[in-house]
């Protein structure tokens, strides 16, 4: 690696603070003490203070030991101005806003698309009737991984998991009568690549109608850790192209669509896939850090590009470091954006962060226990501060949600944000001892983990190597085996496990192979209705762009334009780039 | 059960499927139960079978999640009766699917299906299944 100083250096030198002002005098501490420790001594049971420390086992979970209890002690350091400061005010702990949900409930955005252009349109407006605040699409398989639904990796793909984008007459369908300048759309085009194709759909849809883009709001994903290191695929990029093209996109959308979130950096994924939440947040913060690194080095300034920076969590099964896990990376990402990119903009200081509740947490068994177990989870991102919400529905390890389960998520969230009142108050939790000295300890581990990110040569170089992919393997199959030996409880499947257990019935979405077919038709009226040699030539100008070190999707938006479909346009970026390896596969 | 080999077991998932959490988890198994795990990630079913032929693999496990197992695996077994190679291995599939499937995959001839399972089911059904294919 060079001799450029890490993330973790770089604040240590540069972190300064005003006047430290510890809010716990010495006296009292010393007082405390004492009666601590003979507390601990006569009071505590034997048993209870050799077990002071446990360590908690849950399914993706960092493992980091609590004691018995925690008081003033465990923070003894603590400095209110420095540590937590007020909401919507720097350090940020408490929160981006200052009336946080009494001023704007974080959204309600219930990811669906299952089902062909058609119906999702549907289903989207469902949702919206039912009183869901913004749309989140998933894309079909073959969307994703940028096959045109017609080509023969696409076969038993089409719509079953997503919606199908082949080209921009998709986007028209799925997008009709839906009023896209005043809905904001997450559109969850994983990969850099995907975004570049995908995006410029919507935009030409956004032209078709007369809306100008700089009234669209929404959110890509666009995330080079998604398309490199957390997907299987039959056909990658070299990850170094692929951090290019995120990057690109970055660029070209703060420039044309300023209302639009050009990054959802994604923790959700990789966690779920099979890591901690501390190495979720660390790999998400590192890109982040890199993609800063490159606006600097094309000449942006920090704040133009940071202000709309958003990330993306996965709230799991322990509780507390759940809510500890959401204020230690916002109070990091702040102290990054300030110390280390010298940000002005307070925006751009702001963690800002959709979640979606834990699927892997779920269980196939006993699957109405599942809506008990993403309550919890989505009470915790609540009780975090985070921004935007999906949370899961119970037969997730069935299936993609039936409308059933899907209501009861929306429900979910409705009970939480106006019956259990826990959004009155902005960051309730703030100031207990425990979970303070739970965010100091989680924001410690995130940075030492995107320190050693950095020192193994930054998250381009530890994507490429390799070394990340094992990480994640070697962590699903310890926590494989310790769900084996019941070291990780989980309730239903081996802690009382029903010795009689029939798994109910569950309404599975069915495959409906003539949305395939249907696809397949308007792909061939499309290249027969669109100007050929103009659909080329967008094609051979975007593969020069890619080989030049243009922005890629200056020429994506001139292909969508032209009627080119997605496969098209991927395959001309593997031309480009030449395809690339995975680590894990032989 | 001696053996003369390990017991070779290929992994793969559909071409396009994107989860991998399940397969990673089985190879880890399979491997600790000490057989030899390929694992090939994504492919066609031309590929699936190529590389089985080429391998010598006893087992063919294919995980998937997204739905379209049906199609896919019945491209799958009738390419591995076009290589000759169906009689002799044995098929698994895992992951999400209907449940109403499994019967059906049964018939086509995958001799185990998963929707979720410990390391010892799935091993008592490879080693089962090769048994009564030797019988």
């Amino acid at each position: 690696m060079s001799d450029e100083k890490t993330t973790k250096e770089i604040l240590k030198e540069k972190f300064k603070p005003g006047e430290h002002i510890p809010l716990y005098n010495p006296e009292a501490l010393k007082k405390i003490e004492q009666e601590f420790d003979k507390w601990k001594n006569t009071v505590v049971r034997e048993e209870d203070r050799k077990n002071w420390k446990v360590m908690p086992h849950t399914i993706l979970g960092s493992e980091i030991p609590r004691e018995l209890t925690y008081t003033p002690l465990s923070n003894s350091d603590f400095d209110y101005e420095r540590d937590l400061g007020f909401s919507g005010s720097e350090p940020f702990t408490r929160g981006i806003h200052s009336n946080m949900y009494r001023g704007r409930v974080f959204t309600i955005r219930q990811l669906y698309g299952a089902g062909s252009p058609e119906y999702v349109n549907k289903r989207i407006k469902m949702l919206l009737e039912h009183g869901a605040t913004g749309t989140n699409w998933a894309l079909d398989l073959a969307t994703v991984q940028m096959f045109d639904s017609d080509e023969p990796e696409a076969k038993g793909q089409v719509a079953t998991v997503g919606c199908p984008f082949d080209c921009v007459e998709d986007m028209e369908t799925v997008c009709k009568d839906i009023p896209i300048d005043k809905i904001s759309a997450s559109i969850v085009t994983h990969y850099p690549r995907n975004t570049a194709i995908v995006f410029p759909m919507y935009l030409i849809m956004a032209e078709h109608r007369g809306v100008p883009w700089d009234k669209l709001p929404g959110s890509v994903q666009n995330d080079f850790i998604m398309e490199s290191l957390v997907r299987s695929a039959s056909e990658y990029i070299p990850p170094k192209d692929d951090f290019r093209i995120q990057c690109d996109n970055i660029e070209f959308i703060r420039k044309n669509v300023p209302q639009w979130n050009y990054v959802t950096l994604n923790g959700y994924n990789l966690r779920e896939w099979g890591t901690s939440g501390v190495t979720e947040m660390a790999v998400a913060v590192a890109n982040a850090i890199e993609i800063l690194k490159e606006m600097i080095r094309r000449g942006h300034d920090v704040d133009w590009v940071a202000t709309r920076l958003a990330f993306f969590w996965a709230p799991a099964n322990d509780f507390f470091e759940e809510v500890a896990r959401i204020r230690a990376v916002r109070r990091l990402w702040y102290r990054i954006m300030k110390y280390r990119f010298e940000a002005k903009n307070p925006r751009s200081m702001w963690m800002r962060c959709h979640v979606q509740t834990s699927g892997v947490s779920l269980t196939r068994e006993e699957p109405m226990n599942n809506i008990v177990r993403a309550a919890y989870h989505a009470l915790a991102a609540i009780l975090g501060g985070v921004q935007s919400l999906h949370v899961d529905s119970y037969d997730e390890a069935y299936s993609v949600p039936s409308e059933e389960a899907s209501i009861i998520s929306l429900r979910t969230q409705q009970i939480i944000e106006a019956e259990t009142q826990v959004t009155q108050v902005v960051d309730p939790l703030g100031g207990s001892f425990y979970v303070e000295a739970l965010t100091n300890d989680l924001e410690e581990r995130i940075l030492d983990e995107v320190d050693e990110i950095e020192r193994r040569g930054g998250i381009v170089e530890t994507v490429t190597s390799g070394w990340l992919h094992k990480k994640v393997a070697s962590h699903i199959e310890r926590e494989q085996k310790m769900i084996a030996n019941g070291e990780i409880k989980v309730v239903g499947r081996n802690y009382f496990r029903d010795p009689n257990l029939k798994m109910p019935k569950v309404w599975v979405h069915q495959y409906d192979d003539s949305i395939r077919e249907q696809m397949r038709q308007k792909l061939a009226r499309i290249k027969q209705q669109r100007d050929n040699e103009k659909a080329s030539s967008t094609l051979s100008a975007l593969k020069e762009a890619c080989k030049r070190g243009d922005n890629v999707m200056d020429y994506t938006l001139e292909c969508a334009r032209a009627d080119v479909t997605e496969g098209e346009m991927r395959r001309a970026f593997t031309e480009a780039f030449g395809t690339w390896k995975p680590p894990l596969f032989a | 059960m001696t053996r003369q080999r390990k017991i070779k077991v290929l992994l793969a998932q559909f071409a396009l499927e994107t989860h991998s959490r399940g397969i990673l988890t089985v190879a880890g198994m399979l491997r600790d139960a000490g057989m030899e795990v390929v694992l090939i990630g994504n492919a066609l079913p031309e590929q699936i079978i190529g590389t089985a032929v080429q391998e010598s693999a006893d087992v063919i496990g294919i995980s998937t999640y997204c739905g379209g197992e049906l199609a896919l695996s019945e491209d799958l077994l009738k390419t591995a009766e076009k290589a000759g190679i169906k009689e002799q291995t044995i098929f698994l599939l895992g992951g999400i699917f209907p449940p109403e499937d499994a019967p059906k995959l049964k018939e086509m001839g995958f001799s185990g299906t998963f929707l979720s399972a410990t390391k010892e089911e799935i091993v008592a059904c490879i080693e089962s299944a090769l048994a009564s294919k030797k019988g």
